[in-house]
Order: structure tokens, then C-alpha cells, then sequence
């Protein structure tokens, strides 16, 4: 048994981790990186049992997301980001009592949801002795929403480079003018406002692990409710506060990685969550990487959640049946292998997200009878050059 | 084509220098070299006493001036963790004291007088080094010499861009200076062998190292013989006079820059209180004393197979 390490070792550790040839603080990008990925998703489809009325189809995403950053000069950096969604399929337009007395899901219209979604960004990073501030402004357009952002982050090291702080400040303006408004009686243009606020710590241990802790809070404010349900009224004021928290640990004579992460979500809709998941970053020879990951996410009901729309109830009283405020837990599991091939990285990744009451951490009053199950594959390249 | 050893040398920091990769191409073996040796060139650039348009020798320059001057940040990092050499040595180690270089010449064998020494006494000290913001203010005639720390810090610095530009298996050689930038193909060892004082072509010791770095520092060449004494090249900046404690020490450790400083530091200390340093530090090292008795911890014998 060799003996603990000196308190001398540890400091000289410490001061040698720190120089700028050995640690891993901030550089700005020596290389450009162009990268594409092309991911779908597909919900599960309903039984005839579960809806039935309107279409069993859920959504059906495909989404193609394009990169670049790229160094100028010295200090600087500049990226671009574009997405581009096709959407089809529908969603839940209410919920009623079926002839055995539970809960049915109606979907949308016979026609169902063809939405495309287009977002572009490009931010700037400056990168400073201590530390880097950025911007990045970004628009986003589909067929009934329009959502334009602004965001300032900066971050400085202290410490030797051993411990980064950074906060990021992000605000945007989006408008809501949902389609066939006059034929279903929707809403005929709405806005929200979002501004949040993030700060977040992280702190090397030594050259192996390194822990991460971070507190945000968001504000928003103006028509939060789903303009595409029957009946779904919401307060039009929210705050959200998050507590996220990671730790990374690199296993030399395996040759892995343990990424472990945990968050705390509240807001005063009524919803509490708790996040964990966990990755292992298998390196396999020198182009191969094998990344196994399961993660458990569970919430408690909104206030005002519903599972039967309650068309009696007056209209100044909130409720919704949205899914997405139900009491539900739900476990999903991914693989991702990513190869490396010279100056190409090819990463492909297959998801299986499973939701449902049964998981749920919270009690459940009202299980949700829309909870999503879907797969998602993803198969993305970057580039550098 | 298959991963195979590519061996490549070059010259720097005054000493042959190697970096060995598994490679499939030996065109893109020789594209990472350069890579590596251009990093450990920019450092010998910026940090050799022996080039005069180098950043130390500017610094060296500005001593006694009231200006000071402006330090970047990977010199003060350096200079940060010299001071903590400076106070784990209990100032054993300490880089303010380059002035004894320009009296002691080990070439010429000259031994300067008890007054030249003492004269120079007082521009010795890491604790007289003022900074104000990131400016550094020495005073007169101090000279910094980075010799313990620079190439051991260039040897970590070559190895970890070599594991951020993706390679996996390979060591960096400064001179004797060893970083590992990942294991053998299948987690296997680099062997680092000890070379004996008296007869550089023997091995007095091994060991197998999967990450890390090793250091070593000695008196193999540069040493002089006075009154019946051996004086090695390293200075004790205390005293102003050569260490008269180990020959030789070897270092493994989780850095090559730590097993530097550890090895420097046990160097300028007398032998027994090297020995409780180096005991202390928990690390495997080995020791070659004055009566040439080797004292280790963690080495392995040479074995038959080694070259």
C-alpha cells in the first residue's frame, strides 16, 4: 500500500493542474467545426381504445440542424446555427368521458398538424485572460409562431482555473397566431415574454473529476395557455426555478467516462420534478465511443391540472389537460456510438422514451391519458477544418 | 494499416527530445510530431535564460525597474506554482535564485569567493518578488531561472495536445523528462528506465507507467569535485553553494511538472532530509547517494529484457 499523498504533492498538484498547458480552462476554438445531424421522432401511436375520434397518428418529427464555429483572430469566435423541423401528425385537441367512464383523448382535426419550423442564430464570443463573454441573437418562424431571442453569457475563472463561474442572461419576445383561428373559435394572435437568468459553478477536483452546480430562474409572462385545445385557460404569469447539478469522472484504466446529473425544477403552476440520469462514456480503440444512457424524470401535477375537460366549469377558472402538466413519470434509455475518422465524427443515436403514470414519483390524482412514448434516431457528422 | 510505433527525435530545450505514438500512417506520425515539438519550442522560446529575446530574459531584464513589468498568464501560472515549490521546499527550491548561475561555472570548474557569494545573497528570494495586478516588480539584480520546471512543464504541456488533437498511445522524452500521453495499445505500460550515473549505458532501475510523468535530476555531467567533495549543478540558494545531498533522483508521479519539483526540491536538500521528502511525498522515486547506494521506492530492479 502506498501512502496517502502529502500535503506538499497535493499542493504542487494543484499549482502544476493550473498552468495553461495542462489544465482545460477555456481557449477559443483553434479549428472551424461544420456540423449536420438529422434526427426523427415518432410518438407512439394511440389504440382506437384510447381515442375514439380524429386521427391515432401522433407527431412525426424530422429535424435537420446545421453548425458552424469558426475562430477569428486570436480572442474571437463566431457561430451560426440553423434548424429546420417538418412536423406532422396530431396532438390532443380534448379530453372527454368515455362510455366506461374513463378519460378519452380526442385528437386534432381529420387533417391533423403539417407544421416546418425554421430557427436561425449567431453569437459571438470574446475570449478574455480570465475568462470569455458572448452574445447570440436568434429567430424562429413556424406557420403560427414567430419567436425572436436575445442572450448575453459571460464566464471568468478563479482560482488557478480551478473554478469557472459564469452567468447568462437570455430574453424573448414570441407571437402566437394559431391556424384556422376563426374556423375553431381559437385565440387570434397572442404574445409571451420569457427573461431568464442562469449562474452556475463548477469546480475541478483534480485531473479526473470535476462537479458542477447551477440555479436558474425564468419569468414569463403573457398567453401561456395551448391555443390549439378546446378548452385550456392558464394563469398568464410563470416562474420557474431550477437547481441542476452534474458530476464527471474519468476512469483512466478503463478508459470511461461517468457523467451523473441530478435537477430539481419547481414553478407556480403547482409543478415540482426531479431529474437523474447518467451516462458512461466507453472510449472503444481509438475511433470508436460507445455511450450508454438512462435517465428517470418524474412531476407532480400543475394546480389546475385536469384529465377530463370540464366544459361546465366557468370561464374564468383555470384548467388544462395538457399532458405536459399531469402527474407522470418517465424512463428513457438511449445508445449513441460516434466513430472518428480523421477530420470527420459521425455520432448515431437511438432513444426509446417510455412515459406513463405507473413511474411517477409524485401521487397521481388524474393519470393523464396522453403521455408520449416515442423513439428518436438521430445521425449526425461535424466537421473540421 | 496496423497501429505501430513511430519513434521520432528532435532537438529542444538543449537536450535530445523523442515522442513515440502508435500510429497507423507515418505521415500523420510525423504531422503530430511537428505539431508537439513546435509546442515545445514556443516554450523554450519564451522561457530560455539562454536566448536573449526570450520572455525570461526580458523579465530578467526589468529587474530593479520601477516599472515592472507585464507578466501573461501562463507565466504567472508558472510562477504560481514555483511559489509553491518555494513553500513546500521550505525555500529550498527557489527559482529567484538564477543570480549563482553567473558566478559558478561548472564548465570552467571555478569556484567563486565567500564574499562574491554573499554579495549576491540578497537578490535571492522568492518573497521579494512584488506584483501588483498582473504586473511583476523584482528587485535589482534578481534572475529567474525556470531550470526544474519549464521542461517538465513542456512535457505535460506537448502531452496533453497530443491527447486533445486524439492521440491515444504515446510518451514525450525532454531530455529525460517523461510524459505519458496514454498507455501502450491495450492498457499496456510504457517502461521508463533509470540510466546509471557512472555508465549511461546501463539501467539501475525501471517502471512500468500507465499515465503520468517522470523526472529526473542529477549531477551526472555537470558536477565538480572540490576538497574531496562533489558538488553537483544545483544550487542551494540558501547557502549559494552547490548541493552536496543525492547524485541522482527519479520521480514518478501524476505530472511530469510534479515530478519535477519533487525531484528538484529532494536534489538541493541534504541526503537524510531528501530521503524523508521523498518518503513523505508518497510517490515511487529511486536515489543515488554520494557513497553511490541506491535508495528506492517503487522501483523495479532492471529486468534482463530491458535495453
Amino acid at each position: 500500500m502506498k501512502p496517502k499523498p502529502s500535503r506538499s504533492l497535493i499542493a504542487l498538484s494543484t499549482s502544476a493542474l493550473a498552468l495553461p498547458g495542462i489544465s482545460v480552462a477555456d481557449a477559443p476554438p483553434t479549428q472551424s467545426t461544420a456540423s449536420y445531424k438529422i434526427s426523427n421522432y415518432q410518438e407512439d401511436d394511440l389504440s382506437r381504445s384510447e381515442a375514439p375520434f380524429g386521427d391515432l397518428d401522433r407527431y412525426d418529427i424530422d429535424v435537420h440542424q446545421f453548425k458552424l464555429i469558426s475562430p477569428v483572430g486570436r480572442n474571437f469566435s463566431v457561430n451560426i446555427d440553423a434548424n429546420y423541423e417538418t412536423l406532422t401528425g396530431a396532438s390532443p385537441w380534448f379530453t372527454s368521458v368515455g362510455l366506461d367512464g374513463d378519460p378519452d383523448v380526442n385528437l386534432s382535426g381529420a387533417s391533423g398538424i403539417r407544421d416546418k419550423r425554421t430557427e436561425v442564430s449567431i453569437g459571438a464570443r470574446y475570449y478574455l485572460e480570465n475568462g470569455s463573454i458572448g452574445s447570440n441573437i436568434g429567430y424562429s418562424e413556424e406557420d403560427d409562431y414567430r419567436a425572436s431571442y436575445v442572450g448575453f453569457s459571460g464566464e471568468r475563472h478563479f482560482n488557478n482555473d480551478l473554478t469557472t463561474v459564469s452567468l447568462a442572461f437570455s430574453h424573448s419576445a414570441d407571437d402566437i397566431f394559431p391556424t384556422d383561428a376563426e374556423l375553431f373559435g381559437r385565440v387570434i394572435s397572442e404574445s409571451k415574454y420569457s427573461s431568464s437568468a442562469v449562474i452556475s459553478v463548477s469546480q475541478i477536483i483534480n485531473q479526473f473529476s470535476t462537479i458542477r452546480t447551477a440555479f436558474s430562474t425564468t419569468e414569463q409572462r403573457g398567453f401561456l395557455s395551448d391555443p390549439y385545445k378546446l378548452i385550456d385557460f392558464r394563469p398568464d404569469n410563470k416562474t420557474q426555478l431550477a437547481w441542476s447539478n452534474s458530476y464527471r469522472r474519468f476512469f483512466v484504466d478503463r478508459n470511461a467516462a461517468l457523467h451523473l446529473n441530478y435537477r430539481f425544477y419547481h414553478d407556480d403552476f403547482g409543478i415540482s420534478s426531479h431529474t437523474i440520469d447518467t451516462s458512461w462514456f466507453q472510449n472503444l480503440g481509438r475511433n470508436y465511443q460507445l455511450v450508454p444512457s438512462i435517465r428517470y424524470y418524474s412531476q407532480s401535477a400543475a394546480d389546475f391540472f385536469t384529465n377530463i375537460d370540464d366544459f361546465l366549469k366557468p370561464l374564468n377558472e383555470y384548467q388544462s389537460s395538457d399532458y405536459r402538466l399531469a402527474a407522470f413519470g418517465a424512463i428513457s434509455g438511449s445508445l449513441s456510438l460516434v466513430a472518428n475518422f480523421g477530420n470527420w465524427t459521425a455520432t448515431l443515436t437511438a432513444e426509446r422514451y417510455v412515459a406513463s403514470d405507473k413511474y411517477a414519483a409524485y401521487k397521481v390524482n388524474q393519470p393523464s391519458t396522453a403521455l408520449v412514448k416515442y423513439n428518436r434516431v438521430s445521425l449526425g457528422f461535424d466537421y473540421s477544418f | 494499416m496496423p497501429l505501430t510505433l513511430r519513434r521520432l527525435s528532435f532537438q529542444a530545450m538543449g537536450s535530445p527530445c523523442e515522442i513515440q505514438i502508435y500510429e497507423e500512417s507515418r505521415i500523420s506520425a510525423k504531422k503530430i510530431t511537428q505539431i508537439l515539438s513546435s509546442e515545445v519550442s514556443r516554450l523554450e522560446r519564451k522561457y530560455s535564460r539562454f536566448i536573449p529575446k526570450s520572455f525570461l530574459s526580458e523579465i530578467n531584464y526589468s529587474a530593479g525597474n520601477s516599472m515592472g513589468i507585464k507578466i501573461d498568464k501562463e507565466t504567472r501560472a508558472l510562477f504560481d506554482h514555483a511559489l509553491s515549490c518555494f513553500e513546500q521546499s521550505h525555500g529550498h527550491f527557489d527559482i529567484t535564485a538564477g543570480v549563482l548561475n553567473n558566478i559558478w561555472d561548472f564548465q570552467k570548474k571555478i569556484i567563486p569567493t565567500e564574499s562574491q557569494i554573499n554579495e549576491l545573497l540578497p537578490s535571492i528570494g522568492f518573497n521579494k518578488l512584488q506584483w501588483r495586478g498582473s504586473r511583476l516588480y523584482m528587485p535589482a539584480n534578481m534572475t529567474i531561472d525556470f531550470g526544474g520546471i519549464v521542461k517538465e512543464y513542456a512535457a505535460d504541456a506537448a502531452a496533453r495536445l497530443a491527447r486533445k488533437i486524439d492521440v491515444q498511445y504515446g510518451l514525450v522524452n525532454l531530455g529525460g523528462d517523461f510524459a505519458i500521453i496514454g498507455p501502450q495499445p491495450d492498457n499496456q505500460p510504457w517502461p521508463i528506465g533509470v540510466a546509471d550515473p557512472k555508465n549511461r549505458k546501463a539501467l539501475i532501475a525501471k517502471i512500468d507507467a500507465l499515465e503520468g510523468g517522470v523526472a529526473s535530476s542529477g549531477d551526472y555531467e555537470r558536477y565538480f569535485a572540490h576538497q574531496g567533495k562533489r558538488y553537483s549543478h544545483i544550487l542551494n540558494p540558501k547557502t549559494g553553494w552547490p548541493s552536496a545531498g543525492l547524485r541522482a533522483v527519479s520521480v514518478a508521479a501524476n505530472l511530469c511538472t510534479v515530478a519535477g519539483s519533487i525531484a528538484t526540491t529532494a536534489m538541493i536538500k541534504e541526503e537524510s532530509e531528501a530521503i524523508k521528502w521523498l518518503e513523505d511525498s508518497g510517490l515511487s522515486y529511486i536515489a543515488m547517494n554520494q557513497n553511490e547506494e541506491i535508495i528506492r521506492n517503487g522501483w523495479q530492479e532492471p529486468s534482463a529484457t530491458a535495453e
